[in-house]
């Protein structure tokens, strides 16, 4: 598809999220629910790019993401910072977090790095239930949304201020999400996923770029943490469980694994269906799993995945069909340059 | 194949876009089913899933109990009351993106429900922000009608002031003075030991050990081997749900049990059913009780056709406090809007206030206009391990009655800490 | 404190022996097959509930610790024909993340079923007091424990020692194209396995279920333990197992002595310095599962 084409299809997405204030209010949805898509999107982006992308089962990213909302949330209460300083606090966190536990996820691969990071994630997860001087403990914090931050507006920011600047931030993300899994360094990382002794055999570093890949990974998941405790006005300790990683990885897998915009989709279906499920019934909890079974049995490559295959032809370059061809088969690929 | 020359990414694209449009358009549907007409929607935010699902179901017994009286009797300025109902999963977090969802999107014009403090906390936050009237059912933290109460917040059940201190002195009176406290750690759990520790204090009497545990502790057996050496005179346990089961089933497995007397500020009957009768013993602070003239007091037909009917509803399981807490908290709440004929939260607000009420328990009580708690006794009770003949419900033998300005704080300390904060 | 030390040591030995025999058999479905399983712990909670419900109908609690993890095998086996196995050409977070929504279905499956609070399931009265051990006194119920454990363990280990079936389950796990091109039947090892690994899930929960409370949340407080007790033990390796868990048990113990405040992280510290300086864990074998 020629560039300009692609151009006019996001364009025409993010054009109708931009009305996204007026158009939620004529299907009940509140704008802040909204606003919670596209703030999971990031998430689910940040879980695409590690287990979509590169293959690792990446069920930790919950500890980040909570990282990114503890940070915001205590930098708001005890430092008063603003809304933007807050939200890059939270990701300066997050890419903290990953630096702490690279060192032990990069030695392992495949299920054993999924549980790695479950279990290293409910460190972090510990540590917010239990410390509760600083956080609240198993109470959370609740903290007041912070002011713009811009030099003519002193006022907090509203429902809509938030909304658009989440839109724009995950505007920003997406732009660099689909930028890096197009360079060679995000080919590298699809051609790890499909057989990593081979890249290694070419002479590649792959610690090194999964390292990298982890830490944006982290800093994604962070972002989204952030933006998730500043919508909600509150931190709290089951942000960073691993039942909220398994719903990012299950959102993604419902988006498309492997696909730019799976991310949007998969988070658009998990939240605005959980909404509407946990009104209708208490028993959200058996609808959500047969989703999960369902979902993995039936449906493994996702709506975009699947779309993707009906519309595939001839595959002529690197684009996201192939990562897909990777959940069947392994496929011959070729192997970009990196960093 | 000769396909059409729809490029495939462009078909990609479209396809996400046209799913997504679709996906938007679900929702439509679905919260108009069942809506009525013109109704007053309430707001009711309960733990359905997690530790706490037992109570959150009795509670909203009592509410949907509450509120179908008052439809049956033409609702409230004719206009019927309907609940909207919420998982808040026990966790404070999503309850506070569920109470904005309530007010933000299903346009409910007060809240109710929650069971525990953290919880209770941050939707009374939340409701405070949006300016929507909080009624907080079961949470019992101090700080609800304490240093963090509001002017849109009200709470029904009792204070953990209130409970350390009717069942300190009942205890006291009892047992002697050389305690040992299981403490969870966290908020809760350390306002019951400052609570007990304020008794001691008044009526002189030590403190022999204090061993705090972490909330979602399954092994209790460390903490246990340490009573054997200090021993107290009483064992005062705080832990609650699925932690106080563990704990007593333990307790009672190292023998200790026979050894000490045991009590607490409170107990609940759900979790008391899940545990084996050779655990269950000791005097404890209780906040309702269906079988006792103690708390539902001498001829209440009110109370008598509440527990006649919430039998009836469950097939054979009494209510328990939560189901009062519901019902309670729900009639006055609508009792409220009928007097202000108004569903303003302010004019509503005012309209609860230091009103004195008569219900299904003994006597009458009010909201205290001065920090928002429901003035009403605390009951003290001993456990009769296999209920009583004919009834294995029965478990309660309440053996003392606290009036409510007894074992609160007085008027004047709670204004030294609670500023309620009214608009304007 | 020190006088504690020794009472304490052996509470951490039987909560040791409790996460190593859930962990037994998670590492034997992890092994043979790579599927992490999320629901091991729905298994326990199903296997003490169906205990409690025989026992309300006056099945002797001995009888009960053994049919009600065979029903709960049954279940098992029926979970694993449908729905595990056709993950299995799949990568193996497939079987993760189904299993995951299997747990969630569970716990909401027994809610309905047998009601949201928790159950009063004890064990019987012969079971009920506290034995002397000389240093202390100490439940006869969790002597008990030990001895089951013990037994099951044992059992196990000549299991896939001395028979003809145990040496092809471990032939399998080593390579199981080459079992399968030998003759064997690869699926029914896979499906026997499976229950291997749910009946020692089923015998855990019953005994948990004595011991501590029975709710539709129990089950899970016991998992997580058991992955960690599996990451230090090193996977891939059932004596690893073990080993890990009576690691975890005591350190979890001794931290709740002298640092309660520490008593849940302890493990996790365990296992970031058993990871640091043997990333494949313990007795982990190098090699499988990268």
């Amino acid at each position: 598809m020629s560039a300009r084409k692609e151009l006019l299809i996001s364009a025409a997405v993010v054009v109708l999220f931009a009305f996204g204030p007026w158009l939620s209010p004529l299907v009940h949805l509140d704008v802040s629910i909204v606003s919670e898509v596209l703030v999971t999107a990031i998430a689910v982006m940040s879980v695409n790019l590690l287990l979509g992308y590169t293959g690792l089962p990446a069920f930790g990213n919950a500890a980040y993401f909570g990282l990114g909302a503890y940070g915001a949330a205590l930098s708001v209460k005890y430092w008063q910072v603003h809304f933007i300083e807050a939200v890059l606090i939270g990701m300066v966190a997050a890419l903290l977090g990953g630096l702490i536990l690279a060192p032990f996820l990069l030695r392992r691969r495949g299920i054993y790095f999924g549980l790695l990071s479950i279990a290293f994630g409910q460190v972090f997860y510990f540590i917010a239930y239990r410390y509760t001087d600083v956080t609240g403990g198993e109470d959370g914090m609740q903290f007041p949304r912070p002011y713009a931050g811009l030099p003519s507006a002193h006022v907090a920011v509203s429902e809509l201020g938030f909304y658009y600047t989440a839109l724009a931030l995950f505007v920003v993300a997406l732009f660099a999400f689909r930028t890096i899994v197009r360079s060679p360094f995000g080919r590298t990382l699809i051609a790890i996923r499909q057989n990593e002794p081979r890249v290694r055999y070419l002479g590649l570093n792959t610690d090194r770029f999964i390292f990298v890949a982890l830490l944006i990974s982290a800093t994604l998941a962070g972002l989204s943490g952030a933006l998730f405790g500043l919508l909600i006005n509150f931190a709290y300790p089951l942000e960073l469980d691993w039942h909220q990683s398994g719903y990012f990885v299950l959102s993604m897998i419902l988006g498309g694994a492997g696909t730019v915009w799976g991310s949007l989709v998969g988070a658009f279906i998990y939240v605005i269906g959980k909404d509407i499920i946990s009104t209708i019934t208490p028993l959200w909890q058996i609808f959500l799993g047969a989703l999960f079974v369902a979902c993995v049995l039936g449906f493994p490559r996702g709506i975009l995945g699947s779309l993707q295959a009906l519309g595939r032809r001839q595959p002529q370059t690197f684009g996201d069909d192939d990562v897909n061809a990777a959940f069947d088969a392994k496929a011959p690929v070729e192997v970009g340059r990196g960093v | 194949m000769n396909r059409p020359r729809l490029s495939r990414r462009s078909f990609v694209t479209l396809a996400g876009a046209g799913s997504a449009a679709a996906v938007f358009g679900i929702p439509a549907y679905i919260p108009r089913i069942g809506e009525a007409a013109d109704s007053i929607k309430i707001g009711l935010l309960e733990p359905y899933t997690g530790v706490y699902a037992g109570p959150a179901e009795n509670e909203t017994h009592g509410f949907e109990m509450a509120a179908e009286a008052w439809n049956k009797r033409g609702g409230i300025m004719g206009r019927k009351i309907e609940l909207v109902k919420e998982d808040e999963q026990n966790d404070a977090g999503v309850a506070a993106q569920k109470a904005r969802k309530l007010v933000n999107q299903d346009k409910v014009v007060a809240l109710c429900g929650t069971v525990s403090s953290g919880v209770s906390l941050s939707v009374a936050g939340v409701a405070n922000t949006l300016g929507t009237l909080f009624m907080d059912s079961g949470g019992h933290s101090d700080d609800v009608t304490g240093k963090s109460c509001h002017w849109n917040v009200f709470r029904t059940c009792h204070s953990t002031w209130m409970e350390t201190h009717a069942t300190g002195y009942a205890l006291q009176k009892r047992f002697g003075k050389r305690w040992f406290f299981i403490t969870p750690d966290y908020a809760y759990g350390h306002s019951l030991e400052a609570g007990f520790k304020d008794v001691l204090a008044h009526n002189g009497g030590s403190v022999v050990g204090n061993e705090l545990t972490p909330l979602g502790t399954t092994d209790f057996s460390s903490y246990l081997t340490k009573i054997d050496a200090a021993k107290p005179d009483l064992v005062l346990v705080f832990v609650q749900g699925d932690d106080y089961t563990n704990c007593l089933k333990q307790m009672n497995q190292f023998g200790l049990l026979k050894k000490y007397p045991v009590g607490g500020p409170q107990v609940e009957l759900e979790p008391l059913y899940g545990l084996p009768p050779e655990a269950r013993g000791g005097y404890w602070g209780i906040e309702w009780y269906y079988k006792s003239e103690k708390t539902l007091g001498k001829n209440n037909k009110v109370a008598q056709q509440f527990v006649a009917d919430t039998i009836k509803r469950t097939g054979g399981k009494p209510p328990t406090a939560r189901n009062a807490f519901g019902y309670i908290t729900l009639d006055r709440l609508a009792q409220a809007m009928n007097d202000a004929k108004s569903v303003d939260p302010v004019k509503v607000a005012r309209a609860i206030e230091n009103v004195h009420f008569t219900s299904i328990f003994a006597g009458s009580a009010y909201y205290r206009k001065e920090d928002h708690q429901l003035m009403w006794p605390m009951w003290v009770a001993k456990i009769r391990p296999n209920g009583t003949p004919g009834d294995k419900y029965d478990l309660f033998d309440v053996t003392d009655i606290n009036a409510a300005e007894a074992v609160e704080q007085t008027i004047a300390q709670k204004q030294a800490v609670c500023k309620l904060g009214y608009p304007g | 404190m020190i006088e504690h030390l020794g009472p304490q040591l052996f509470n951490g030995l039987v909560l040791g022996a409790f996460y190593a025999i859930v962990a037994l058999g998670l590492s034997l479905i992890m092994n043979l097959t790579g599927t992490i399983n999320m629901a091991h712990g729905s298994f326990m909670t199903l296997a003490g509930y169906l205990a409690y419900s025989m026992v309300l109908k006056h099945v002797p609690f001995g009888w009960a610790l053994v049919l009600a993890p065979l029903f709960a095998v049954v279940v098992g086996v029926v979970v694993e024909r449908t729905l595990v196995r056709p993950l299995y050409k799949r990568e193996p977070f497939y079987s993760l993340l189904m299993t995951f929504g299997l747990s969630l279905m569970a716990e909401e499956a027994f809610r309905l079923i047998w009601g949201p609070n928790g159950v009063p399931f004890s064990p019987p009265a012969s079971l009920a007091g506290a034995a002397s051990l000389g240093f202390m006194q100490f439940p006869t119920f969790r002597i008990f424990i030990v001895g089951v454990l013990v037994v099951a363990i044992v059992a196990l280990a000549l299991f896939l020692t001395r028979t003809r079936f145990g040496l092809r389950l471990r032939a399998a796990v080593q390579d199981s194209e080459m079992i399968a091109a030998l003759g064997t039947n690869t699926q029914l090892l896979y499906a026997v396995n499976f229950s291997l690994g749910i009946f020692l899930a089923g015998i855990a929960g019953v005994l948990a279920a004595g011991m501590l409370g029975l709710s539709p949340t129990s089950g899970n407080a016991l998992l997580m333990p058991a992955f960690v007790t599996v990451i230090i033990g090193g996977m891939g390796s059932l004596f690893g197992s073990i080993v890990g868990g009576l690691l975890v048990g005591i350190a979890i113990s001794m931290t709740t002595l002298f640092i309660p405040a520490a008593s849940e992280v302890a493990m996790y510290v365990l296992m970031a310095i058993v990871l640091l300086v043997r990333p494949r864990g313990l007795f982990g074998e190098e090699g499988i599962f990268g």
